[in-house]
């Protein structure tokens, strides 16, 4: 109906507010009233997929963001918590000043002045009364690796602090150590081309739809029509979509591997040349799994035997076959050993080193993969070890250091340090960027032994974390936007972040903060040359140099982002030019021999399993593409608190809800051995009988989680513990 | 001496001090380097225009007669990660807690293989859209060309309608512009040939634009199979979006939040109004009949006035409802279509009508009038206030009901809305006639209403009765208004059998039971607007 304007009104200052303009800086229509002057890219900090955004600036203010384009790792596409990236940082609960608990016990406000004297006095004089292990810290796989460097530098060559580990031994530790132990150099071997050249696309304990959605986009663009198999014992989405499903009992991968092994040699599936020619140690795996039979296979998987034959066919049928592997794999009491059982079968196939293969490892962190070369922890600072006196020397010289501020013992993994201060041998924590107080397994220990510390220092974007609740000073950081450096990627690609944004009040990006710290302590000096980050880049880059992750012909970020992303190894432009590189095209491994190792054990018994008084197993992991761990960041976006339940639900197969007269929404409290939560009943297809699943976001969960570490990497398992439910 | 950190360098004796090192990495953190405009554009134009070309995402052409544009979304594509929502929030600049695209999942536990599947929706450009239909100011347009059903947000009141009929939950009302909003195919973008923001935002490609048929789509919709398992059926106002998939998807598949007890939104301005003018206008109809069957106590003024001034109550505490009330007055141009346009229609009469019949009351028939006269105006009134009263309370119930909702059908609400005009009129009589007959009636009629009420709460037994979850809510999450409805129906009903056995404190209990049935009906609105099954898309699992 034509009426006149006064009566219907298609225009007006609301309409206004919709307009869209074209955009510049190639950004397509945007909003008028977020037309930007600029912009700049950025990695994202929160996956290690490590997507490139672009973050529109006006009058130097970030006011919208989008993915970037021309970045051959997303191509234009981002997650949620991507598109998101800038609403944590407006956050009301962002810690803006240093927080010290006075004598009442409140945390109050204080001056960085005061904050740093406090920090060095209290630090030091533990130091001097305690012993040599009284110190330690706890650092994570989230901060650019210019400042994990330079903390786990200033740390154990600067401040004297033997022990320091990272989040990222709650997650890849264990890939770590098994590509240490088989190829001889933590290296995961992929590039995400090969997702799209893949033609039979194992999963195994990973999630890909909604943990790493854009390395889901590179499979759907596969032209193969790949088979794509999903194991986990949960229908996941990611199940959903898959050609084959094989869920097998919990923690029953290793058994299920080394049957597939027995198979393909059966079937005589296997790349004699290749064996011989790259790899060692074959015939003693040949022997040990001569009595993994299919029927024994069968009963320890609770697969059945056609789904173990069809996919033991589709490796065998000799097309290029991919396996990638997360938290399933890595979570475990036996956990490097399934990760090489997986390697073996690729080595044994010849599924390595080619275009579409590989036994790949998912990284979980944006930066886990700078954590493990350049956070000084487990291993000395650019791929080194400490017990290599060669390395020592190497690393002495190229820093500028003593060679006796280098620690030449391997120190202690997070579980040890959390032992320690149960017995009372660590007596100061430092805590950067991550939160235990929620994501540490059996946590209830944590928070009893928490009054066992003197002096707890959590350095955190946030105030109110569950960490930095019961810290005695908190050091207000900034978070990703308000800082500079680079981040490595789960394909090994280097990417730089910018700074877009002003940090609130005075945070301070970590990188400042240690630098502070170094002068207050009095260990300036041996760090004047790690001046900014990028003049800390460069010297690690240099330290890289001859190691199998050299990078020591990066020129710096420019470079860098013009050549959108670099992989390493990075050491020589002309052989490393190209923008997608594998490892592993010559076969030509990092161990001494050159030859990748076959690694196996026998298996283990299960440290917990159902009982009568707890007859489920409770399986943990992510919930939604967007929750991110601990959510203290992902909470703090309305787009994304939209798109997860707000409470803790915990899954619940449809025949055990009816056998107990449970209804999706019901409350039930769910029980391990170590503790007992609320969680709202969602009885959803996802979950065969007799197991559980609770997403790993929500406070609480691991109250539940039995602490049960991997022997080799001392990760801890997470999953498969024995628990029980009842209503309300 | 702390230092303040944000100090400037101190001068001493015309000396400069140098800042200490955690006062200059302060000052260098509050700095932001100006991204270099030469490279960014140089980055820029790696990309050729867009670098995606999204032409296979979105028709060549557009639509020719009888097409519109859709949504086609492949289900096999959508895998859960939820990027299109976000993607839509920021390309569209849309309010901090604004979405436009929601996104769910549909389950199935009874088919022999586990079935879960993620469903994304935004608005589905109905042929026959219900936001259109029942917005009383017309600021809804239906594109002829393209179909796109756009709002126009400066005509909008605010007053959520279309919240109401949209069996999809589409349109969303934002408290800080006071209108609603929702999805326009991102129409500036189709215009220049650029696809819609969750188009381009969709890692996998999972949402197209497409063209459809409008004959073809109103005879599939006529198939309550042919839309989504899990989903309303598109029966009532032929949806456009296409889900495809290469999988069957079971029929018996159903949406993850498909039982949440979470209550749906109260609209306390709307129970205030709906029982207030029902209160009153049952009061005034009393008022008239008692008038015209010359019935002494009741003749007089003091119904009239408790029944105007609920009604008029009513009619203030409404406006509080609209978002932006300043273009109420446009409320009219619905009438064709909107039912609320029509309550509004009538309302307005009737307001006047109540008034005039109220002060009537109180102009001496001796001085200007002709007596008889006078009586016949009196009479004709009544007959009026009766006659256009009941037709409001009609219009008000048909609002609810052409919702099509099944919790709101219409003996349901019928029952509701006259059932409250009837027990407050009757107890508007309390304090104002001691005749036991009254008494009685309103003891009658309130244990009839929650004779029924009751009945219906049985509904909890049966899982599968299509009020079983409205029953569950009444008993779990609103409790607390169940049992306050029925304990305040009782309070009054003592009340009012005090007052008739108690002559001294009659009008004072008569009272109290007026205010005691008044405040049980506001439950009753409460429960009703709260415990209603409001059809959406499949949604996540909530409690």
């Amino acid at each position: 109906m034509k009426l006149p304007a006064f009566l219907r009104q298609f225009n007006g200052p609301l309409t206004e507010q919709l307009v869209l303009e074209p955009g510049s800086f190639h950004l397509g229509q945007v909003p008028a009233h977020h037309q930007a002057d600029a912009v700049q890219h950025s990695i994202c900090g929160y996956c290690s997929t490590g997507c490139s955004l672009k973050i529109h600036q006006r009058e130097n203010q970030p006011v919208n963001l989008s993915p970037d384009n021309a970045y051959p790792v997303n191509q234009g596409m981002a997650c949620p918590k991507g598109w998101e990236a800038l609403s944590p940082l407006k956050a009301t609960n962002r810690a803006t000043q240093p927080l010290l608990r006075d004598a009442a016990g409140i945390l109050q406000p204080v001056s960085w002045h005061k904050a740093l004297q406090v920090f060095v006095e209290r630090f030091k004089q533990i130091q001097s009364n305690e012993g040599p292990d009284a110190l330690a810290f706890l650092s994570t796989g989230q901060i650019p690796s210019e400042e994990m460097a330079l903390l786990g530098a200033l740390a154990k060559f600067g401040m004297g602090i033997r022990h320091g580990d990272g989040n990222t031994r709650q997650c890849m530790a264990t890939a770590v150590v098994a590509y240490k132990q088989s190829f001889g150099f933590d290296a995961p071997p992929y590039t995400y081309q090969d997702f799209e050249a893949s033609e039979v696309i194992v999963f195994i304990g990973a999630n890909p739809c909604i943990a790493h959605p854009i390395m889901w986009q590179r499979v759907m663009q596969n032209p193969n029509h790949p088979e794509i198999i999903v194991i986990d014992p949960r229908k996941t989405e990611t199940a959903m979509a898959a050609t084959l499903h094989l869920p097998l009992a919990p923690k029953s991968d290793l058994a299920l591997f080394y049957g597939i092994a027995h198979l393909l040699i059966e079937h005589q599936a296997i790349d004699r040349s290749f064996i011989e020619s790259h790899t060692s140690g074959f015939s003693d795996f040949l022997h040990f799994i001569n009595d993994c039979t299919l029927d024994k296979t069968v009963e320890q998987s609770g697969l059945s035997a056609e789904s173990i034959l069809t996919l033991v066919d589709l490796i065998a049928s000799g097309k290029r076959t991919s396996f990638w592997w997360t938290m399933g794999v890595n979570q475990s009491h036996e956990g490097v050993r399934v990760a090489q059982a997986i390697i073996n079968i690729a080595l044994m196939t010849g599924n390595i080193g080619k275009p579409g293969t590989g036994a790949n490892s998912i990284t979980g962190q944006c930066n886990a993969m700078g954590s493990r070369l350049f956070s000084n922890t487990t291993s000395l600072l650019g791929g080194h070890e400490f017990t290599n006196p060669d390395h020592r020397q190497k690393v002495a010289q190229c820093l500028d250091l003593p060679l006796e501020t280098i620690p030449s013992e391997n120190c202690w993994a997070y579980d040890q340090i959390i032992a320690g201060i149960e017995a009372d041998q660590v007596k100061g924590l430092w805590v950067i960027a991550t939160n235990p107080a929620h994501s540490w397994t059996n946590r209830n220990k944590l928070k009893k032994i928490r009054e066992q510390l003197d002096f707890l220092v959590v350095q955190d974007m946030y105030m109110d974390t569950e960490t930095a609740q019961i810290a005695d000073l908190v050091l207000p950081a900034a978070g990703w936007g308000e800082k500079e450096g680079t981040f490595i990627n789960s394909e090994r690609r280097i990417g730089v972040l910018h700074k877009v944004s002003r940090a609130p009040g005075q945070a301070l990006a970590d990188f400042y903060i240690f630098k502070a710290i170094a002068h207050q302590w009095g260990c300036a000096d041996r760090f004047t040359r790690w001046e900014s980050p990028e003049a800390t880049f460069k010297l690690l880059a240099q330290l890289t140099q001859d190691r199998p992750c050299d990078i020591s012909a990066i020129e710096g970020y420019d470079q860098i982002e013009a050549r959108g992303g670099i992989q390493w190894p990075y050491a020589n432009p002309s052989i490393d030019g190209s923008q997608e590189r594998r490892l592993f095209e010559d076969g030509r491994f990092y161990t001494a021999d050159e030859k990748a190792r076959f690694c196996f054990e026998a298996i283990q018994p299960l440290p917990e399993s159902p009982s009568e008084a707890y007859p489920f197993w409770l399986l943990t992991g992510r919930g939604t593409s967007s929750q991110w761990h601990t959510q203290t960041r992902t909470g703090n976006s309305d787009v994304l608190r939209k798109l997860y339940p707000q409470d803790c639900y915990v899954e619940i197969n449809q025949l055990d809800a009816l056998s107990r007269g449970i209804r999706s929404g019901d409350v039930l409290h769910v029980r391990t051995e170590r503790g007992s939560i609320k969680a709202d009943a969602y009885v959803s297809p996802s979950v065969p009988p007799g197991i559980l699943f609770l997403p790993m976001h929500y406070d609480g969960v691991n109250e539940l989680t039995l602490d049960t570490f991997d022997p080799y990497s001392r990760q801890p398992s997470y999953k498969a513990n024995a628990a029980s439910i009842d209503k309300n | 001496m702390i230092s303040s950190p944000s100090a400037p360098p101190k001068k001493n004796n015309g000396l400069i001090v140098e800042q200490s090192p955690i006062d200059s990495y302060l000052a260098q953190q509050q700095q932001l380097q100006t991204p270099v405009a030469r490279f960014s554009d140089k980055h820029a134009s790696l990309t050729a225009e867009g670098a995606q070309s999204y032409s296979d995402l979105i028709p060549l052409s557009k639509p020719s007669a009888h097409q519109q544009y859709a949504f086609e979304v492949n289900l096999d594509q959508c895998t859960g990660c939820k990027a299109c929502v976000a993607g839509c929030h920021s390309m569209n600049g849309l309010n901090e807690n604004e979405m436009w695209r929601d996104v769910g999942t549909i389950i199935d536990t009874q088919s022999a293989q586990p079935y879960q599947q993620t469903i994304t929706s935004a608005c589905h450009h109905c042929i026959d859209p219900a936001c259109l239909n029942g917005c009383p100011v017309l600021a809804y347009d239906k594109d002829p060309v393209t179909g796109i059903v756009r709002h126009l947000d400066d005509q909008c009141i605010g007053c959520q309608y279309c919240v109401l009929t949209c069996p999809y939950d589409v349109p969303k009302f934002s408290d800080s512009l006071g209108i609603v909003r929702k999805c326009d195919m991102c129409h500036q973008r189709l215009e220049v040939g650029e696809a819609p923001a969750c188009v381009q935002a969709c890692p996998t490609e999972a949402i197209k634009i497409t063209l459809v048929d409008v004959p073809v789509i109103i005879e599939q919709s006529k198939d309550v199979s042919s839309f989504l398992p899990g989903a309303p059926s598109p029966q009532i106002t032929q949806p456009t979006t296409q889900y495809i998939s290469s999988k069957p998807i079971p029929q018996t598949a159903q949406a993850a939040d498909a039982n949440s007890l979470r209550p749906e939104h109260a609209h306390f301005p709307l129970v205030f109004m709906l029982t207030l003018s029902q209160g009153g206008i049952g009061a005034l109809i009393i008022a008239a009949v008692a008038f015209l069957m010359q019935h002494s106590d009741l003749s007089g003024a003091t119904l009239r006035i408790i029944g105007t001034a609920y009604f008029f109550a009513a009619l203030g505490i409404s406006v509080l409802h609209l978002g932006r009330p300043q273009g109420a007055w446009r409320a009219f141009l619905g009438w064709r279509k909107s039912w609320l346009s029509r309550e509004i229609l009538v309302f307005g009469p009737f307001a006047g009508l109540a008034f005039g019949y109220m002060t009537l009351y109180f102009i001496p028939s001796s001085n200007y009038i002709f007596v008889p006269f006078n009586n016949y105006i009196e009479q004709c009134l009544a007959g009026l206030v009766i006659a256009i009263g009941l037709t409001a309370i009609l219009a008000s119930s048909m609002v609810y009901v052409a919702t099509k909702r099944f919790s709101w059908r219409a003996p349901i609400t019928f029952n509701s809305f006259y059932g409250s005009a009837l027990v407050i009129g009757l107890a508007a009589t309390l304090p104002v006639t001691s005749s036991i007959y009254f008494t009685l009636g309103f003891l009658l009629a309130v244990a009839v209403r929650l004779s029924i009420e009751s009945l219906r709460l049985r509904a909890v037994f049966k899982p599968n009765h299509l009020d079983h979850l409205l029953a569950r809510r009444c008993l779990t999450s609103l409790k607390g208004y169940t049992v306050s409805r029925f304990s305040t129906a009782l309070l009054a009903s003592f009340c009012a059998i005090t007052a008739t056995t108690q002559p001294a404190l009659s009008t004072l209990f008569g009272a109290l039971a007026l205010l005691f049935i008044t405040l049980s009906e506001l439950m009753e609105r409460t429960l009703f607007f709260q415990s209603v099954v409001a059809p959406k898309m499949p949604g996540g699992f909530r409690r």
